[in-house]
């Protein structure tokens, strides 16, 4: 994902300065990692630098020198650009999770991997209750429900998919060791 | 926390075909628990033995430190009618009750007035968010509109423990979802425990544990693996 | 769809199918024997007297009388068939489920019925076989001669080739029809059969039907010149008994309806509430299912009325005979003979109640087994069978009793409106109401319809058996 779209997409709403952008970036994407305040100067920086956005005018009531910034016509081609621009399904092929179980199932014993596979079981299930309860909470925001539905399908894909091979796995070593 | 609902030893077969091999299960006052597992795992008819809907061939079911399998099949009746509640996937409203009549019907069999039990009957369709249907038939309603009269009748006893047979089964994702979210809601607000037997990861992540059946029996892994005799 | 497949498709099935073969089969049987000997008494020939002088039983062996045996055999036939129809909805889910299944195969709705029709039609014909043998062998059996010589039955004479054969068609196709007629209620989709139910509710216009029926049945006693016997007559009197029997059937409808609301006002008790409600949700199945059961009841009715007429007016000549020396008054036979034949008739209505009740039963077990799925969460949710049992009772029984009165008080009528004063010069009488025989009628057809409701329960008790729960 890229950060640079995603600020140009919450510009696209008026304009901004670095504080408004990083904590509306957290607030409408809560399951994403939270922005560190120098990558969003940093970000700004190279997207002035391109001419998608610019600034707009300074802010000093009462606090540090604040820069707001504006969407440039460039910046919202660009952003239209990545709209529309489908992303490649399925990378979740390459996760470490799916190496991790595949490495187990293959280098450790049958006892280790199902250890493993348990517990990475467990660890998946409470987090996906700790996901639905943020969705269940009276004060959820539409944000919220949304960023952890997109999670709790990923995690229960996961499940699911760690349930269907050890299935495999079992039907497989029947075959082999009747 | 006390104990609700205790299980122990539940054994049950249908014909020579076993359901359940030996489940203990422990459900506490207000705790929602989930059963899992894949079809035919023996989930619906724990969820039936726990609920004296049916009989246990061996094991005890306690209710409150009781053994409801020694009860008579009335007494169980009256149990189930008041201090539980049952919700399955489809087709429990009566068909030519309107919704309201439909949710009073509890309230009536226990002797309550027919207003009064009207009016309760308003309340509980109110708080599911469909007070508006309480004069239309079942056949005119949306599958979760029906399934909304069928929690709200289910609980319009308030009972101690609600039991869920894939309440959600029949309904798309969101309608599911929030259906769900509701009964989860209430039986909080009233401190009710609830027996959600689902196949599903995400239904089952409602509940506050989930324990896992596979082939009648406990499986302790969660993972469906097979249990090596 | 070729005839071999129709016939494998519609002989498929289990248990239940089989003994809905076996049930239609044997009804069909039944309706065939009495046909045939309805038959055999219209195929009695004229002696050279004008009357038949070898028969023991006057009802044979004078033409005159014939006719009234034959309209009762083939009336009590009429019951019989719709019994053999009705079966079409016996043990029906594994059936429906099955003609789901053919639909979602690629069968058309019509295909679909076709395919029920023809196994009733197969039973009917299995059926017609099986009661042309029974009759045959019913004819050697049954050949029995008294002091006299006079045969007891007409055992000596057989039905045309050609009788016999459209008898023994006749009876499976009217089966079929019946089946199909039923069978309209039902939509068979391929996702499963579901009962179509009329949405507005009954008008007790059929009350103007029993109006109009009673009016038309006074005509020939009122107008000069319809005299008794003729055609005119024959249609006056039997289009009145037909509108009223209508009437009464169809009156059946809003009394269901009625019935209902009544019962969802007052009732206090839960099951007084599903009862009412099921009563106004389908009011048409009362008189779809009592159809037989208040034709029969209506013509008993009549023929209580008639021959309490008879005997008054025995009554009456056997006084002025009493008191004149002069010429006596009577009829041309001994008053027994007449109410005898009377009796007969009331032995038809006996056994088509009997018969209509069996009818009642597979509709009341057809319903039950319908809704078992709702019975059975019903039951889950500590609903007890008590209250449901009771539901079943409430809903059955009560619209029946003002049914059954509506039934037996126009059939009363009917007749008592043509005249209630019958007598001898000097020496009229007023004819009583036969009270007690009525109520008889009436009640004996209630009590067969709580005895048949009580088995449907029977049903009922296995209905909310936990396994129509299981996820489907």
């Amino acid at each position: 994902m890229s950060t640079s779209h995603v600020l140009l997409g919450l510009l696209a709403g008026g304009p901004r300065h670095g504080y408004e952008l990083k904590r509306s970036h957290d607030d409408r994407l809560p399951q994403a990692k939270p922005l560190a305040f120098g990558q969003v100067y940093a970000t700004l920086g190279r997207l002035e630098r391109d001419g998608l956005v610019e600034q707009s005018g300074q802010d000093r009531d009462g606090g540090p020198d604040r820069t707001s910034y504006v969407i440039t016509e460039a910046g919202r081609a660009r952003l239209g650009e990545w709209l529309t621009e489908v992303e490649p399904p399925a990378p979740y092929v390459t996760s470490a999770l799916f190496a991790k179980v595949v490495v187990s199932l293959l280098a450790s014993g049958e006892r280790v991997a199902t250890e493993y596979l348990v517990a990475q079981r467990a660890a998946h299930t409470t987090r996906l209750r700790e996901l639905t309860a943020v969705k269940t909470d009276s004060a959820a925001t539409v944000g919220d429900v949304i960023a952890a539905d997109y999670a709790i399908a990923h995690l229960d894909a996961d499940l699911r998919w760690l349930q269907t091979t050890l299935l495999r796995l079992a039907d497989l070593n029947e075959e082999m060791n009747p | 926390m006390n104990t609700l609902l205790q299980g122990t030893a539940l054994h049950r077969a249908y014909g020579p075909t076993p359901a359940l091999r030996g489940v203990d299960i422990e459900v506490t006052e207000g705790e929602i628990v989930a059963v899992t597992g894949p079809s035919g795992c023996g989930k619906s008819t724990l969820l039936h033995c726990l609920a004296g809907i049916m009989r246990v061939d061996s094991g005890s079911v306690r209710y409150r430190d009781q053994d409801i399998g020694l009860w008579s099949e009335s007494a169980r009746s009256k149990l189930r009618r008041t201090e539980f509640g049952v919700l399955f996937q489809f087709g429990q409203l009566v068909p030519e009750l309107t919704a309201g009549e439909n949710v009073a019907l509890p309230l009536l069999l226990g002797g309550v007035k027919r207003r009064e039990a009207q009016k309760t009957a308003e309340e509980w369709l109110d708080r599911f968010g469909v007070a508006e249907l309480a004069g239309k038939l079942p056949g005119a309603m949306s599958g979760g509109q029906q399934q909304r009269c069928a929690v709200a009748r289910a609980m319009v006893t308030e009972p101690r423990a609600l039991f869920a047979d894939e309440p959600t089964g029949a309904l798309d994702v969101l309608t599911g979802e929030q259906v769900l979210g509701e009964i989860v809601r209430v039986a909080r607000e009233k401190g009710m425990a609830v027996v959600l037997v689902t196949h599903e990861a995400q239904i089952a992540a409602y509940a506050d544990r989930e324990i896992s059946l596979r082939d009648g029996a406990l499986d302790p892994t969660g993972l469906g693996l097979r249990t090596r005799a | 769809m070729r005839p071999a497949t129709l016939f494998r498709l519609a002989v498929a099935g289990n248990r239940t199918d089989h003994l809905r073969t076996a049930l239609t089969a044997a009804s069909s049987a039944l309706a065939l024997v009495v046909l045939l000997a309805a038959a055999t008494v219209i195929a009695i020939k004229n002696g050279e007297s004008g009357e038949n002088a070898h028969y023991a039983s006057p009802l044979l062996a004078e033409p005159g009388l014939r006719p009234g045996v034959i309209a009762a055999l083939v009336l009590l036939a009429v019951p019989i068939l719709a019994l053999a129809g009705q079966s079409i909805r016996l043990g029906a889910p594994a059936r429906d489920r099955r003609l789901a299944a053919i639909r979602l195969a690629g069968a058309t709705p019509g295909q679909a019925v076709l395919i029920a029709g023809a196994e009733t039609v197969a039973a009917g014909v299995i059926g017609s076989v099986v009661g042309l043998g029974g009759f045959l062998l019913l004819r050697v059996v049954l050949e029995r001669r008294n002091a006299g010589g006079e045969l007891l039955l007409p055992t000596d004479v057989l039905p045309s080739v050609l009788w016999i054969v459209i008898l023994m068609a006749f009876v499976p196709v009217m089966a079929g029809l019946v089946g199909a007629l039923l069978l309209r209620q039902v939509v068979i989709s391929p996702l499963g059969v579901v009962r179509r139910t009329r949405k507005r509710g009954p008008w007790p216009w059929p009350g103007f039907l029993i109006v109009v029926g009673l009016v038309i049945f006074q005509l020939p006693a009122q107008i000069k010149g319809i005299d008794v016997g003729t055609n005119r007559w024959a249609v006056l009197v039997g289009g009145g008994v037909a509108l009223t029997t209508i009437g009464v059937v169809l009156g059946t409808g809003w009394i269901a309806h009625t019935t209902g609301r009544l019962l969802l006002r007052f009732g206090p008790r839960p099951a007084m509430l599903l009862a009412g409600r099921r009563l106004m949700a389908d009011p048409w199945s009362g008189s779809r299912t009592l159809a037989a059961l208040l034709a029969s009841v209506v013509i008993g009715a009549i023929a209580l009325g008639y021959r309490i007429g008879l005997v008054t007016q025995f009554e009456a000549w056997n006084r002025y005979n009493a008191q004149t020396r002069e010429e006596q008054l009577g009829a041309g036979a001994p008053e027994g003979f007449y109410t005898g034949a009377v009796d007969l008739i009331m032995v038809a209505v006996g056994i088509g109640v009997t018969v209509a009740a069996a009818g009642v039963l597979i509709s009341l077990a057809e319903g039950i087994v319908a809704r078992r799925r709702t019975y059975a969460a019903l039951t889950a949710a500590g609903v007890p069978g008590r209250t449901l049992s009771e539901s079943v009772l409430w809903q059955t029984m009560l619209p029946l009793a003002p049914a059954l009165l509506l039934a037996v008080t126009s059939g009363i009528g009917l007749i008592r409106l043509t005249g209630t004063r019958v007598g001898a010069p000097s020496n009229t009488l007023t004819v009583p109401v036969p009270v007690g025989s009525l109520a008889l009628l009436a009640g004996g057809a209630f009590l067969i319809m709580l005895i048949a409701t009580g088995i449907g329960l029977v049903v009922l008790r296995s209905s909310t058996d936990l396994e129509e729960l299981r996820a489907s």
